[in-house]
This record gives C-alpha cells, sequence and structure tokens, in this order.
C-alpha cells in the first residue's frame, strides 16, 4: 500500500510552546483516518501541516512519496481539499466559491461548469447554487466548504472537526458527503474529532494525540496528574501502575480491560475502585458502561455480560483492573 | 457688515458665478492629487499585501521605516526632492523642477508609506481564516495577491480616499517643487497661500470652502465605504 504521508521528527513550535512533536507518523493512502484528541491536543495544527498551509520547524512531511521542500507544485496541491473547522467562504455565490477554487487550481475553462454543477449534486446543494454564501447556516456552511474542497478531485480530504457544532441532521449529511468520497478508491480521508464514537463510526483506523504527541493509549479513561513511583495521583484518585517513567503526566486505562463486578473481588488485581452505575450504551456490538467513582470510568463490555451481570443504573459496581492494563506518558 | 463676513460673501459668490480662474486651480488640484494617489496605489498596495502576507528578516525594521516615513514632515520631502530636481542636482538634466510632474512624485512619495501601512493594516486585520484557505484552494503569489486584495477591497477604497485627501490637502511640497505657477502648477492649497498673503482674501477664501468641501464628501465616501 501506498503512503499518502511520511512525517518524520516532525517539531513544531509557537512562541516557544511545542505544539507537536511526531518522531514518526504513516499515513496510508485509501484510508479513512480519524484524528483523536482533546481540545489543544494539535490536531488542528497536524491538520494545518499536512494540508501544507503551515509548516513545521523541524523534520519533513513525505507526501505521496514526494520530499515536499519549501512550497508544494501546483499540482502536489491540487491533490489535497482541505475544510477548516469553521470553512472561510470567499464574497459572492455557493457556486462563485466552487468556480474559484476549480480556477486557482488550475482546472480546464471549459470543464469548470461542468465539475460546479457535479460536485453541488454530489453533496446535494444544487438549489443553494446561486445562494449568497454569507446566508448559509452552519451546516450548509460545511457542505459548501467540502464540495469546494472535493471539486478539483483532490485524492486526500482534509477535515477538521467537520462534525461540531451541527445538530444529527447535519451530521448525517455530512457523513454521507465524506462516506461519498471515501468510498472512491485511493482516497485517503483525515479528519480530526475530540468525539471518540463519531472517530468510530466513520473511521478505519485512528491516530490518538495527546498534548502534541502521538499516544497509542486509549483515550476513553484518561485521567491527569503526577506520578510518584508506582502510584499515579490525580488528586482525586490514585492508581496503581508498573510504569518508572519519571515525567509522566496523563494516565489512560483500557476500557475492555475493566472488570465489573456487583461485589468486590477477591484478586490478584491492584486497583480496586467502587463506583455508581450512571449509563448503560449500546455501542458499534458492545456495551459501554458509565461509572461514577471519585473520577468517572467507561468500561466496555460484551451484550451477553451486561445480562449474567444483570445490572440497572444506580447500582454501586466495583471495578477492577491490573496495573497492566494502565498506561501512562 | 464687517471684513469677514463681507468676504465670505464674495467668496461664495466667487463659487457660485463658477470663477474660470478658481475652477482652473481646482481642477490643477484635483489632477495632480488624483495622479499622485493613482501612482502611490499602484505600488503601495501590492507592496502592503506582499509585505503583510510574507515574513523575511528585517521585517520589524521596515515596517518602523514605514512608520517613520508617515510622519515624514512635507516640506522635507520638499528639500530632498528639490535639491534632486534643481539644475545643479543629480536630475536636474530632467528639467522637472516646478512642474505639475514634480509635485505629483513629491505627492506619491508623501502617501506612500500611508497607504502601505493601512494596507497591510487591512491585510492583517482581515479574517485569520482567508490567506490559509485561498492558499489550500490552489492560490500561488500572484493570485493570492489578487484575491486577498480583492476581499479587502472596502479598506483598499478607504485607503485610497485617504492618499487622496492627504494629497489635496499638501502645501510644503506643491509651493516648493511646483513653484505656485498661475495655471500650470498652482493648486488649491498654494493658491490659498499666496492670495491671502497678496490680501485677496475673498479668493483664498473661495478655495478654502471648496477644499472643505472636497474634505466633507470624501469624509462621506470614507464612513459610507465603512458602513459596507
Amino acid at each position: 500500500m501506498n503512503s499518502a504521508y511520511k512525517l518524520s521528527n516532525i517539531k513544531l513550535e509557537q512562541q516557544r510552546k511545542i505544539i507537536l512533536n511526531i518522531p514518526q507518523l504513516t499515513i496510508n493512502s485509501g484510508q479513512c483516518v480519524a484524528l483523536l484528541g482533546e481540545n489543544g491536543a494539535g490536531k488542528t495544527s497536524l491538520i494545518n501541516l499536512l494540508a501544507f498551509t503551515t509548516y513545521a520547524n523541524h523534520g519533513s512531511i513525505r507526501l505521496f512519496d514526494q520530499a515536499i521542500s519549501s512550497k508544494l507544485t501546483p499540482s502536489q496541491r491540487r491533490r489535497i481539499g482541505l475544510v477548516h473547522q469553521l470553512p472561510y467562504l470567499l464574497p459572492g455565490t455557493v457556486a462563485d466559491n466552487i468556480r474559484l477554487a476549480l480556477t486557482l487550481q488550475g482546472v480546464k475553462r471549459t470543464d469548470i461548469a461542468a465539475l460546479t454543477l457535479q460536485v453541488l449534486n454530489q453533496v446535494n446543494l444544487t438549489e443553494l447554487a446561486d445562494q449568497a454564501a454569507n446566508t448559509l447556516s452552519g451546516g450548509e456552511l460545511k457542505r459548501v466548504a467540502i464540495a469546494r474542497a472535493i471539486a478539483y478531485q483532490p485524492d486526500i480530504l482534509l477535515l477538521d472537526e467537520p462534525f461540531s457544532h451541527l445538530d444529527h441532521r447535519h451530521v448525517q449529511q455530512l457523513e454521507d458527503s465524506i462516506n461519498h468520497f471515501a468510498q472512491q478508491t485511493g482516497k485517503t480521508v483525515i479528519f480530526s474529532t475530540h468525539d471518540r464514537f463519531q472517530a468510530q463510526a466513520l473511521a478505519s483506523s485512528t491516530i490518538s494525540l495527546m498534548a502534541g504527541k502521538i499516544t497509542d493509549a486509549p483515550l476513553l479513561n484518561l485521567y491527569h496528574g503526577q506520578l510518584n513511583q508506582h502510584f499515579f495521583d490525580t488528586g482525586k484518585m490514585m492508581f496503581h501502575v508498573t510504569s518508572t517513567l519519571v515525567h509522566a503526566r496523563h494516565l489512560a486505562v483500557d476500557p475492555r480491560e475493566i472488570i465489573v463486578s456487583p461485589q468486590p473481588l477477591q484478586s490478584s488485581m491492584r486497583n480496586n475502585f467502587s463506583g455508581r452505575l450512571t449509563l448503560i450504551a449500546e455501542e458499534s456490538n458492545a456495551i459501554r458502561l458509565t461509572i461514577e467513582s471519585a473520577e468517572r470510568f467507561h468500561v466496555i463490555i460484551s451484550p451477553e455480560a451486561l445480562l449474567s451481570l444483570n445490572l440497572s443504573l444506580g447500582d454501586t459496581v466495583w471495578l477492577s483492573f491490573k496495573s497492566t492494563a494502565v498506561t501512562v506518558f | 457688515m464687517n471684513y469677514f463676513t463681507d468676504s465670505l460673501l464674495a467668496a461664495f459668490r466667487l463659487i457660485i458665478s463658477f470663477d474660470a480662474n478658481i475652477f482652473r486651480i481646482v481642477i490643477t488640484s484635483v489632477t495632480i492629487s488624483i495622479t499622485a494617489t493613482l501612482i502611490a496605489a499602484v505600488l503601495a498596495i501590492p507592496a502592503g499585501v506582499s509585505m503583510a502576507l510574507n515574513s523575511f528578516t528585517g521585517k520589524a525594521t521596515l515596517q518602523h521605516l514605514l512608520n517613520t516615513l508617515m510622519s515624514m514632515p512635507t516640506v522635507v520631502i520638499g528639500l530632498l526632492l528639490y535639491g534632486l530636481f534643481s539644475r545643479l542636482g543629480p536630475l536636474g538634466s530632467w528639467g522637472l523642477l516646478y512642474t505639475p510632474t514634480a509635485v505629483i512624485i513629491a505627492e506619491a512619495i508623501l502617501i506612500f508609506p500611508i497607504m502601505m501601512n493601512l494596507t497591510i493594516a487591512a491585510v492583517n486585520s482581515a479574517d485569520p481564516r482567508l490567506v490559509p484557505t485561498l492558499i489550500s484552494l490552489g492560490a500561488r503569489s500572484y493570485s493570492l495577491t489578487v484575491h486577498v486584495i480583492k476581499s479587502i477591497r472596502y479598506a483598499i477604497l478607504a485607503a485610497l480616499v485617504i492618499g487622496f485627501g492627504r494629497a489635496i490637502g499638501e502645501v510644503g511640497a506643491a509651493m516648493m517643487l511646483g513653484g505656485n505657477i498661475e495655471g500650470f502648477t498652482r493648486t488649491m492649497t498654494t493658491a490659498i497661500a499666496l492670495e491671502t498673503s497678496k490680501g485677496e482674501f475673498e479668493l483664498g477664501l473661495a478655495l478654502g470652502l471648496l477644499l472643505l468641501i472636497i474634505a466633507f464628501a470624501l469624509n462621506f465616501t470614507l464612513s459610507w465605504l465603512n458602513k459596507s
């Protein structure tokens, strides 16, 4: 499989603060990748680097196995479509915006009208073609921005938080538009989100960002605090961990590694907490439980396990997990 | 009636009667100022946009220099150009001294830093998403400049109006380089200075009133531009 992006030793600093630090990252082409992370984790910065609208202080990014020295060539630029979190539309109508993108990308004049119609049709916006761009609603704005980004048929579509601030109906329309693009062969979609479930619903793989670094840790049970020998103190709870990493500031617990029981368990597991069950939710063939202890825990169990545990909301349950289920970083 | 009100009435009469002498001066003034504004705009607007869009070493120094030039006294520009254009100066053979061209050059130099600074400010205060959006859509140096200018066109028009206002109200350089030659380089401001010292107060007052009307029209245009 070819790689769409190959990042090595990327460091991005702004005002002497390290925004991104990525020693190595490869994104294969033809994939739909979700970029997961909390606000301020560096998702937008990474998207902008991948779009080559900003450049890193150190390191290099290869685009389709081509080294990028300073600026993209017009043909390289045409392979990338970018949709900002709050897209900026230029003055004029919806169709004007799409025509401008096609003109700037050097599409033949004779093809512009046909391509404009085609892309508007693709995102179901034909009826808005002649509407002024500054009169659109949030959901329409995003779809116009997607239409503008895919009008010139790029190979990569980058979307920064495409689903934020949208209601359910617009999220679905947007998902359809993105899926329509992603299903074409060889197209790569990379979108950032802070919503883990949105990521799992749409993406074939995820990249988790934490304070500018890529982490393998599951981000569902994520806590911040300080490591003190074999204990990680979040201020509310103490976790037993095996790592001796001195500068670890974050801790994550794999939601599939937590054992839920109605009574305290007698076992060798070092982490045992009790809490109140506040949510039972179905999530892609599994059940997600939310348990409020001093910190909030998410646990993923099978539907069969839920049946045999015979749980109801408000119950007090015990959580147990090994120190090895915990990742500190 | 007293001297001031008598002169004011006489001035109104001169304006209403479309006094040929006065209107020749107004036309000279307006032509020189418009030409100077357009020349400065052609140079200052692209320069301002590219300075705002690019980062390079010495950018801060250049910005300081522009700020200094903005407050340069017009007589100093007049003095420097006088030295260049006078018969003994390095450009003396061009024969520019005491011609409208010399005044146009001086006024263009005077308003260039103002327009450039206003353009830089307009680009910097434009939507921060504008430039990354255009770049991601494939805009390159030339098309990027053109589309940035299009997006901030109202601020640029305001810069033109302010530049023109500065040029038409300028007196020091116009006097030193134009020489206040009747029907040739006599502008409204130099005429006011001359006529008043000659004792032709009503003529000076009539020109002053017209200058005020132009200033009012400019400000009106400016606030209209700001609204839209």
